[in-house]
């Protein structure tokens, strides 16, 4: 009988009572479309973890069956994974991930994309690298889609396959392995251990909307059920009736969110890191994730809908009678303190995990959100106070009044603005190593062969008809390819002089810096995203709790427009109602993402992160300005009504 | 002739139905008006048309003399707020302002500064009987006391008419009978018209006189 009722109410909600449904709707289903976002680019960070994983080969203990080497190779400026293998003894061990058998001494298999290059360039800037093609690997080697891999088959004994003397930026040390299984790159852990910090900063302002959009329009739906409690419901049936209602449009909204994240999938799988963009069906969390956030969400919904109703339920005419409002206690304030406090000696210490760092993030963050209501509180009564005119009068009351919804509507972007702070701060500014010189290639050779290596090199490069200038410099050979030199050339002299010291590679000093710059790249990449991401939800919550606020005041608004009041007034003090907390507040969260982000930096703020940071600054007030402009011709429609009476 | 506020002729309609069928009302200042009629009679359509809350369709509208049903809606806006004053069922204050707040905003929003302002305002206190409850917060006052806080409201920036939408309705008896008591005697002090609409006779019973609106007619005279 609840539900049939619940379902009435909602359909007989009129235009107006349907409008904050299609709200709380529309919050739930972009929160849902972002959740499975931050959840799935988790998921989809470990998926690239566990594909690469055969290529960090793991020390046999006993009963070595192959050795393995992996290093990174250049051509036209993109990085070659190269992963020379030896079998070791008399059977032939299983092969790696995407290779039908395992490689024989001499034969290269190459990945799709680098096959493909192989043919399109010319053999002595390629191919020829490579002489005996086998055959193609499959994805499953792969990365990331278009990745460039060469796995090399050699005899055991090869030079290759030789401990080499110290490259450690390029090539590693030959591994004896058991089998391929490998494990996890510290790179990929990295990137993991990112994805959660990026996936905590992108999940703490969800729940946030996610909860304010519970209690979307929950005047209207606090005053039904108060005249419900009124006329002899229990508490236990407004309870059902009010879950019931939130939880029937959640799951709506989540599933409104989940095929929106479906059909926006391949485009998120265009976003590049480490270099490629991703598989599309890395980008979609497993059936099981899927399914727990369907369930996940409705249910933090109902609970937060819950919590929202407690007055009504506790007191019938605690609504009704608009009591004033109990202060928020200080101790939001000391609890904020305390985390800020236990920050730095948790996130500091040696050895100390991703999960802890994001733990002690969330945390931080959610401290701001605590104290949120309190600050706005405070700047609330310090404004009313301070008002000569109607306008910040009447915002800085409203804020005094209702210091919860005033700090909703702004929580989303004053919270991107904790996001900005940290991420503004830990920004790297890539090396800067003035202009490049004219191209050279460096290879390290063993002691005492320094001369001999030169010699070859400079016969080499002569063949290829490259003109280069071969010096050798302690245990370097260095072959300068003078400022004429273009890409093709270096990729020719690369080939000719590759294997030249057995498992090394020539590399420019640009190749060296390649992988560092890739990681700082990566993460800025990431940067924009997690900002782009707080900012979707900040504007949107933003707007959508305009929109509420309206609908829920509209009585009020109606009344003071038929008195008189300028529409322009009650639209400036509406703003003012936003801009003055969000000021205060988008700061403080600013000041509060920088101090988490300390304990991670040795260097001032670089360039790109002050940057970064007026961007949110500026782009967050316009996009809160703009969400309460949207919300205009709805104050102008409620206060057109010439006989506005409560529902 | 002192009238303040004169409709000859009105007429509104929505859609097919006529809310008001050519109604002829003069208030003269001093003078409290009562308009009566069942639900649907049209009685609050003319309440809004004389207000200039609504444009009627034809006829016309005079305050003082100065026809204000052609002028613009932020004309109107600004006439309602320094030439009318409105006391409604409930729900006209400002939940979070306090009572002397809610009282001084009309003077704020036409420019008066705040503190001279809330002092105009607390002035109205003492005759209302609301003495110690000018910080009060609406969610604080009985039915009554937010009722006479809405009359200093709309007293306050000395309006030449107030217009008073069933101003009893959500009171008792007894609250009812002060408040109108009230709301007259105050009005008459400042020296300006009332109307007040109401399908209460007992209400009705504290104006000069009475109109009745039935079908968007006027159906009743006047009464001594």
């Amino acid at each position: 009988m609840n539900l049939a009722l619940t379902w009435r109410l909602l359909k007989g909600g009129g235009r107006r009572g349907m409008l904050g449904t299609w709200l709380t709707f529309g919050a739930v289903a972009v929160s849902t479309a972002l959740l499975l976002f931050a959840v799935a680019a988790n998921f989809a960070f470990e998926a690239r973890a566990d594909r690469g994983a055969w290529r960090n080969p793991v020390p046999a203990s006993s009963g070595a069956a192959a050795v393995e080497k992996s290093r990174y190779d250049f051509v036209r400026d993109q990085v070659i994974t190269v992963v020379d293998l030896a079998a070791l003894g008399e059977e032939t061990p299983a092969p790696p991930p995407g290779l039908p058998r395992f490689p024989r001494p001499g034969e290269a298999w190459l990945s799709p994309a680098l096959a493909e290059l192989a043919r399109e360039l010319p053999a002595d800037q390629l191919a020829a690298r490579y002489p005996r093609q086998a055959g193609v690997l499959g994805d499953e080697a792969l990365v990331y889609p278009g990745e460039l891999v060469a796995v090399v088959g050699h005899a055991p004994d090869a030079p290759e396959l030789q401990a080499p003397p110290g490259d450690p930026i390029v090539g590693r040390t030959p591994v004896k392995v058991a089998d391929l299984e490998g494990q996890a790159s510290d790179d990929a852990e990295v990137y993991g251990a990112l994805a959660v910090i990026a996936g905590v900063l992108m999940v703490v302002p969800l729940l946030v909307f996610g909860g304010a959009a519970a209690r979307l329009t929950v005047a209207r739906r606090d005053q039904r059920l108060a005249a419900l409690r009124l006329v002899g419901a229990t508490p236990g049936q407004v309870v059902t009736m009010t879950v019931a209602e939130a939880m029937l449009v959640a799951l709506a909204g989540a599933l409104a969110g989940t095929v929106a994240y479906t059909l926006a999938a391949p485009l998120l799988a265009g976003i590049e890191m480490q270099g490629g963009p991703w598989f599309t069906s890395d980008v979609f969390p497993h059936p099981l994730v899927m399914l727990a956030v369907l369930a996940g969400v409705p249910l933090v919904v109902g609970l937060s809908a819950v919590a929202g109703l407690r007055r009504v339920v506790v007191s019938p005419l605690g609504v009704a009678k608009r009591e004033t409002p109990p202060g928020m206690r200080f101790v939001r304030v000391l609890v904020l303190l305390a985390v800020l406090a236990a920050y730095p000696v948790v996130t500091r210490g040696e050895g100390v995990g991703a999960g802890i760092i994001a733990a002690a993030l969330a945390l931080a963050f959610l401290g701001v959100n605590l104290v949120g209501p309190w600050v706005v509180g405070l700047i609330g009564r310090i404004t009313a106070r301070l008002a000569r005119g109607p306008v910040r009068l009447l915002a800085g009351r409203r804020l005094v009044d209702d210091p919860r919804s005033a700090w909703r509507t702004v929580s989303g972007v004053a919270l991107t603005g904790f996001v900005a702070g940290f991420v503004g701060l830990l920004s790297p500014a890539a090396f800067d190593e003035g202009p490049a010189g004219p191209p050279e290639l460096r290879v390290v050779t063993p002691a005492g062969q320094v001369e001999q290596v030169a010699g070859q090199a400079r016969e080499r490069l002569r063949e290829a008809g490259v003109t280069a200038t071969v010096e050798a410099d302690k245990s370097v050979v260095v072959a300068a390819l003078g400022s004429s030199a273009d890409v093709a050339t270096v990729d020719r002299a690369r080939t000719a002089l590759a294997g030249i010291v057995p498992g090394h590679t020539p590399t420019t000093q640009d190749d060296d810096l390649r992988l560092s710059d890739q990681l700082f790249a990566d993460i800025r990449v990431g940067t924009v995203v997690v900002l782009a991401v707080s900012f979707l939800v900040a504007v949107a919550s933003s707007g959508i709790t305009a929109m509420s606020s309206v609908l829920d005041r509209r009585q009020t608004y109606g009344l003071l427009r038929l008195a008189g009041t300028p529409l322009a007034v009650l639209d400036r003090a509406r703003r003012a109602e936003t801009l003055i907390p969000l000021t205060v507040m988008g700061g403080g969260a600013i000041l509060v993402g920088v101090f988490c982000a300390l304990p991670f930096i040795s260097v001032g703020m670089s360039s790109a992160g002050a940057i970064t940071l007026g961007v949110c600054v500026v782009a967050g007030f316009a996009g809160v300005i703009g969400a309460g402009a949207l919300s205009r011709p709805l104050l102008r429609a409620v206060t057109a009504d010439p006989a506005p009476r409560p529902d | 002739m002192n009238d303040v506020l004169v409709g000859r002729a009105l007429v509104k309609r929505f859609g097919q139905t006529v809310a008001l069928g050519g109604v002829d009302i003069a208030v003269r200042a001093g003078e409290a008006v009562a308009i009566m009629g069942p639900s649907g009679s049209g009685k609050s359509t003319l309440l809004h048309c004389l207000a200039g809350i609504m444009k009627p369709d034809a006829g016309e509208v005079h305050l003082l003399g100065q026809r204000i049903d052609t002028m613009g809606e932020r004309k109107r806006s600004e006439l309602r707020r320094t030439r009318f004053g409105f006391v409604f069922q409930f729900g006209q204050l400002l939940p979070e302002l306090p009572a002397e707040e809610n009282v001084a905003l009309p003077l704020m929003l036409g420019g008066v500064p705040r503190s001279q302002a809330v002092r105009q305002a607390r002035e109205w206190f003492g005759p209302l009987g609301l003495q110690t409850m000018e910080t009060r917060r609406p969610g604080e006052l009985s039915g009554g006391q937010a009722q006479r806080v809405a009359i200093a409201r709309a007293l306050v920036s000395k309006p030449a008419v107030v217009f008073a939408d069933e101003p009893t309705g959500a009171l008792d008896q007894r609250t009812g009978h002060d408040t109108m008591r009230l709301l007259v005697e105050a009005t008459k002090h400042n020296g300006a018209g009332l109307i007040v609409v109401t399908h209460d006779p007992n209400v009705a019973g504290w104006c000069d006189r009475t109109v009745e609106v039935r079908d968007g007619l006027l159906a009743g005279g006047v009464r001594a």
